[in-house]
Formats: C-alpha cells, structure tokens, sequence
C-alpha cells in the first residue's frame, strides 16, 4: 500500500546469505527436524484455538524462532549496523553495496542458464563484466546508468521453476524467513558466492551491508505490521513467489480467491497458489518422515525451548546494563551535590 | 468491390457504435481508470505538500479521495474473512470505523514527501468476475519503479478500489492473514486495539 514497500525486498532475507555456511549441517538437522514438529504443536493449548495454516505447519515453532531472531536483531545486529551506518560516509556505503550486488551477478548468471534464459544471462553477464571492469571492481554500479537494470534470480527460483513444490514456511535461526524448498537454494547460492570463500572480515561487512540496507523495510514491518510474525510470513511468501513468476499472473488470481472467501465459500489462504506445486506431494513427504523422525521432534523441541531461553538472557542482558546505567547516573548526580 | 465496400461499412459503423456504448457508459459514472488516476493524483498532490501540511493535513487531505475510491466496507469484510458473521452489529461498525481510518492514516504517513514521483498507467485487464485490474507503476528517481497493480469492483454506478498489489504483495491477502490470526488468537478488542495503537503511531511518526 505505500511506497515503502520497495524496501521489503532487501529486508526480508536480510541474513541469508550470510553466515550460511556455518549453519548448513544445522538446516540439515532442521529440514528433518521441522517434519516432525507437529507432534509438539498439538501439546499447545494456545495452538488448538487457531485453525492451522497449510503452508506454516510448524507455526508454533517458527513464532519462537522469530522472536529470537528479533532478539538477535534488536540486541546486536541492529546496534552494529547503526554504528556502521553512522560513522561510514554514504557513498563509502553505496560503494560497499554496489561491491557485493556485483558479486551476487555471478549467481545471477548461473540461475538465468538453468532457467533457460539465455537473452537475459547475456545481459547479466554484460552488467557484471561492465561494473567488474569500469565500475572498479563492482564499487560503482555503472550498469544501472546505461540502463542494464538487475535481474533478480537465484537457486530458489530456478528449483520453482523445475517444478519443485515451496514446501512448508520455515524460519530459521539466524538466516530469517525460508520454506522447505528455500533450504537448498540458500545453500547453492551461498556457494556460488564468492564472498563465501574470502574469510570472515569480508563476510562480516558483507553481513553488516545487508543488515544496513533491509534498515528501511524493518522499519516498515514495525510500523505497518499488527502482527509482525504473520506479516513477515506473508510478504515473504508472496514476495517470493512473485519473483519465481518473474511478477506475471499473480494479480488476477489473487483477486478471484478473496471474493471466494467473502462470499464463505472457500476457507483457503491465498499463498497457497504457487507455480507449479504439487501439494499432495509435499503432504505425503511430511507425513513419511513424521513418523521416521518423531524421536527428533523431541529433541527439537527443546532445542527450540533453549532458543527461547538465550533471546530471554538477550533481554536480561540489556536490562542490566539500563539499570547499571542509571546507578552510574544516580551516583554521579550524587557526588555532584 | 461492392462487398468489400459493404464489410467496410459494417466494419466502421460496429466501429461507432462501440465508440458511442463507450461514451454512454462515461456519462454513467466515472470508469475504473478515472478512478485510479484521479486518486494516485490527489495522492501525488498530498505528497508535493506533504512537509507544509504535517501529519493531519495529510490525513484530512486523504479522507475522502481514499474513502470515495476505496470500498472501504467490503475490504474490512473481505479482510475479516469467516469471522465477520460472527460479531455483533456494534462490532462490525467500530470495525469498518477504526479500519478506514487506519487505511487513510498509512497513506497520510507512508505518502509524506515529494522527489519527483509520478505515477504512469500501464494496461487495463478484466478479470472472469466482473472486476477490472488497473496495472500502473510508481517512478522514483535514482530507484526501482514499484508496480502497483488496482482491483476494482462495481459498486452502484462506480468503481470502487478493493485491493492493491505492490510489486507482487497484494495488501488484502497481508491483511487478512494478520487480522483473521489476530482475531483467533487474541480476540476482538485485541485487534481493535491494536489497530488504534497503529494509527496513534502513524500520526506520531
């Protein structure tokens, strides 16, 4: 509804490409893990009032990792990235942004072949060989100004464009928002990123960019948001699934099923249209590794409880540190008088 | 020859008479279109004195462009979902009162500055049930152009706004996930009281 909402593009993901290696055998974990986290949610007596959403079965789960990563954000990236943002000059920024958008064109490519576009790949070649080269190193987006505008592509939506079904909504610790099919296309695309092999000084400014640049759609969640959870999960969902269509025939079909509802008729949620998803399949995986994988769901459960637990010391922490503060303060004033 | 003279002629006069139903239907009330354009230029409008009028000179400026554009009514019910039937007369009322406001508030506070912005009409598309899609896009300078893509219903004699899509996210969908989980979870007054926090928060900002 506003002119913000271009921002919700960098926000949302706004982790995930980083840190990605470090956790790829713990997504592992989770992929399996979630399947069974059913069990758990059923335990909930706040769970068994909602009717549940087909696409975010693990809802329970993915509301407290949320909360957690809100935590994270709000404790320490959040006050980093205004560090960065503050003492940085903007245009040290832009060219910081600039270095890293360049980079990812390299996946840009990649994904544009196994997409089988190929006009678009030699155009996206020709962006990143003309700001790699006249851009210096990509710290200047000299592309934009000869109108080469940014495809936006990467392993994800080349794995919807295969056919392959999205899968449930997963949030992950630290990453943000993904679904089932979200998984591997993070992985691949953080191994076709050069940045991934450069070591950490490079990965951490690559993360602080990120961070500072989703800083306007955050902003906008909190603001538009009356459930933040909800709201990031269907901007995601729609986001994303917007862009595995290349933006064609989402507006029409949207419409359609919302007049559907109003007139009580169908009780289905309009994310569950995705290209190509064949639902009854991702039903039967689950449910097969529902029952291989129920010893894990424990397991899983309490990991989930000590994630809690840590976003709850995040708050303790910070509290402390207001009160220690304040006593400072008092003292001062004290000695003062 | 005579025959081809004689398609021509049936050609130009089906031609006419196309042109002629287009017009009467003008003289009906304003078409989807007009709709559409005439609000995103009240909204430019607004945005060009956005600074000047602060906060509430947006929100009154924007009341009745957005609430004689929008179906404001059939949004909150659309948004609202099963629940709707469920609440009382009152209920309903309060609803559709705290719903518009908090929809002029987010453009008064989203729409609040100018930098060259302009809005350019892109297609217009029917959709099966009698709805028309307006495809327009916002231009910024020195940034990606935001597509917004209107659904317009037919509501007496005019076309009323019912949905937007912004670069793919279509804000009734948004709305009614966030409202219906709320309403599960947490109740009527929740959401009533939430959405005031909301609009209490927009006009601070």
């Amino acid at each position: 509804m506003s002119a913000n909402i271009r921002y919700s593009k960098n926000s949302i993901g706004f982790m995930s490409k980083a840190l990605g290696q470090l956790l790829v055998s713990m997504t592992i974990v989770l992929v399996y893990g979630c399947a069974s986290t059913e069990v758990i949610e059923q335990n909930n007596p706040h769970q068994n009032t909602a009717t549940k959403n087909p696409v975010d079965p693990y809802e329970n789960f993915n509301r407290k990792m949320y909360n957690f990563n809100d935590k994270v954000d709000n404790y320490v990236a959040e006050p980093i990235s205004n560090a960065y943002k503050w003492v940085t000059p903007q245009f040290v920024q832009t060219g910081v942004f600039n270095f890293f958008n360049n980079l990812k064109n390299i996946n840009v490519v990649l994904n544009d072949v196994f997409q089988a576009k190929f006009a678009q790949s030699a155009q996206d070649t020709g962006r990143f060989a003309m700001n790699t080269t006249l851009g210096i190193g990509g710290l200047f987006d000299v592309a934009k100004h000869v109108g080469l505008e940014q495809n936006d592509e990467d392993f994800e939506q080349t794995l919807a464009v295969w056919g392959v079904p999205q899968g449930s909504y997963l949030v992950l610790p630290f990453l943000g928002p993904s679904t089932a099919r979200g998984i591997p296309g993070s992985i691949f695309d953080t191994a076709a990123n050069p940045t991934t092999y450069v070591g950490l000084p490079v990965q951490l400014l690559s993360m602080l960019n990120t961070r500072a640049n989703a800083e306007g759609s955050l902003k906008f969640i909190d603001e538009a948001a009356l459930d933040p959870y909800v709201f990031t999960r269907e901007s995601f969902l729609q986001w994303r699934n917007n862009l595995a269509q290349d933006g064609k025939t989402q507006a029409v079909s949207d419409f359609d099923d919302e007049l559907e509802e109003e007139n009580g008729s169908a009780n289905s949620t309009s994310n569950e249209q995705k290209p190509a998803a064949a639902p009854e399949k991702t039903s039967a995986n689950s449910a097969e590794s529902n029952n291989s994988y129920s010893q894990a769901s424990e397991d899983f459960g309490s990991a989930s409880q000590s994630f809690e637990n840590t976003a709850k010391s995040f708050e303790e922490a910070s509290n402390k540190l207001n009160i220690i503060s304040n006593q400072k303060k008092t003292r001062r004033s004290a000695n003062a008088q | 020859m005579t025959l081809k003279k004689t398609k021509f002629i049936t050609l130009l006069a089906f031609c006419l008479l196309n042109a002629s139903a287009g017009f009467s239907e003008e003289a009906k009330g304003a078409t989807a279109k007009q709709v559409v354009e005439n609000f995103q230029t009240e909204l430019i409008n607004v945005m060009k004195n956005g600074q000047k009028l602060g906060f509430n000179g947006r929100y009154n400026k924007l009341f009745e462009p957005v609430s004689n554009s929008h179906d404001l009514v059939k949004i909150a019910r659309i948004v609202i979902g099963k629940e709707w039937e469920k609440l009382s007369e009152d209920q309903q009322k309060k609803l559709i009162d705290v719903f518009s406001r908090l929809s002029v508030a987010s453009y008064a506070h989203n729409f609040k500055d100018y930098s060259g912005e302009t809005f350019t009409f892109d297609s217009e598309e029917e959709t099966l049930k009698g709805g028309v899609v307006i495809h327009s896009h916002l231009t910024i300078p020195d940034d990606k152009p935001v597509k917004f893509d209107y659904m317009l219903k037919e509501k007496g004699n005019s076309w009323r706004i019912i949905n937007i899509i912004a670069n793919g996210v279509s804000d009734l969908a948004l709305k009614r996930s966030e409202y219906t989980t709320i309403l599960q979870r947490e109740g009527f007054d929740a959401l009533i009281a939430k959405i005031s926090e909301k609009i209490d928060n927009y006009s601070k900002l």
